[in-house]
């Protein structure tokens, strides 16, 4: 009797002993939750793509925006060719015997495309007392890319350009430039 | 730690907007703007390097008013299976009468079928693109139009768009472009 007693006291002891910690193992949770915050962190998109807005002139607008035409010395026609090169020019007011036209072929760079501007801005100011009278004609060639156009716009609103337009290329001088660089206006 | 850890993952679940699957790899020029786009209310325009044009509406609301105007006026017969399909078509670029034998595919063979792009040109009286742009329009007229083109997407397909656009009288729209500073 007192054997099979301390008998069953021996089994009691030895169940308490392998009585389980009330501590959970955290560690499999943990590396799980590592994982997703890897993979979230991975698929979130976190610069956001910006917008730059385009306004063009209603096409009724166009035909009544021609009627005062615009002083040639205000302006400055920008061309956007092949290999990232921009022909700038500023047609004369009067084209008679002895115009000459200065043609710059200019790339994007702040030195090129920003420096025209700024020399273009000095120059309307100086004449006509105010560099927001500067108007600037942006012609793209059709097979211009479109970062081309894009980096024009940007340039636009870095210098602060308030008149601005993207037109067809449709001065004479924009054939012969056109012809000249090697490629169709159409 | 983990309570960091595990307060880092919520942040990560509730801001995740997942990338919207792309028709196709469209690599954007950056710019100096600042706007960011609108969350909701847009007709997407993608140009593909190439030329090819591919179009999209965010909300599947007017995704499917949008179908509903199409069927109409191409007489397409579409089966309620197709609909749903539409529905949940993010983007897509495709003469529009062949939409219904596109819209039958396999969900995994619609994702991986070549697109041949929107027919641009108006031969015959064919305005499809100034058609869709009109009927988005109709069904949600808040709607904002944004064009995402690749960097090297010639000016000559830009300019197709465009005048599709100011046909239809949109002549506001914005252009994607990522972010970066002034350069000096």
């Amino acid at each position: 009797m007192n054997t099979s007693g301390g008998g069953g006291h021996k089994k009691d002891k030895k169940v308490r002993g392998k009585k389980m910690s009330t501590r959970v193992d955290l560690t499999p949770m943990v590396d799980l939750g590592f994982l997703l915050i890897t993979f979230f962190m991975l698929a979130t998109t976190f610069n956001k793509p910006k917008t730059m807005e385009v306004n063009k002139p209603a096409k009724d607008d166009i035909k009544k925006e021609e009627e005062p035409p615009i002083k040639m010395s205000k302006t400055a026609t920008l061309m956007l060719g092949k290999g990232d090169k921009i022909y700038a020019y500023v047609s004369p007011d009067e084209i008679d015997e002895t115009t000459q036209l200065q043609l710059d072929s200019i790339d994007y760079s702040p030195t090129g495309l920003r420096k025209f501007i700024q020399r273009r801005q000095n120059e309307v100011q100086a004449q006509w007392g105010n560099k927001d009278d500067l108007f600037v004609m942006i012609k793209p060639l059709p097979s211009s890319s479109f970062k081309n156009i894009v980096d024009a716009l940007d340039e636009m609103t870095i210098n602060d350009v308030k008149r601005y337009a993207i037109l067809e290329p449709n001065d004479p001088i924009d054939s012969l430039i056109a012809m000249r660089a090697g490629q169709s206006r159409k | 730690m983990c309570d960091v850890a595990f307060l880092l993952l919520t942040f990560f679940i509730l801001t995740t907007k997942f990338r919207p699957q792309e028709v196709v790899a469209i690599d954007i020029p950056a710019s100096t703007a600042q706007i960011p786009i609108p969350d909701r209310d847009i007709m997407l325009f993608q140009i593909a390097p190439d030329g090819k044009v591919f179009f999209g509406l965010d909300d599947q609301n007017t995704r499917l008013k949008l179908l509903d105007k199409l069927s109409a006026d191409y007489s397409l017969a579409l089966s309620e299976d197709q609909k749903d399909a539409f529905r949940t078509l993010e983007t897509w670029g495709m003469d529009i009468r062949s939409l219904p034998a596109f819209l039958d595919l396999e969900p995994g063979a619609r994702a991986t079928a070549p697109q041949p792009g929107l027919t641009m040109d108006t031969l015959g009286g064919n305005h499809q693109v100034e058609d869709l742009i009109l009927f988005s329009r109709q069904a949600n007229n808040a709607l904002r139009i944004a064009i995402k083109a690749d960097k090297t997407t010639e000016y000559r397909n830009f300019d197709k768009l465009i005048k599709a656009l100011q046909n239809r009288k949109v002549n506001k729209f914005n252009l994607i472009t990522s972010a970066r500073s002034k350069r000096e």
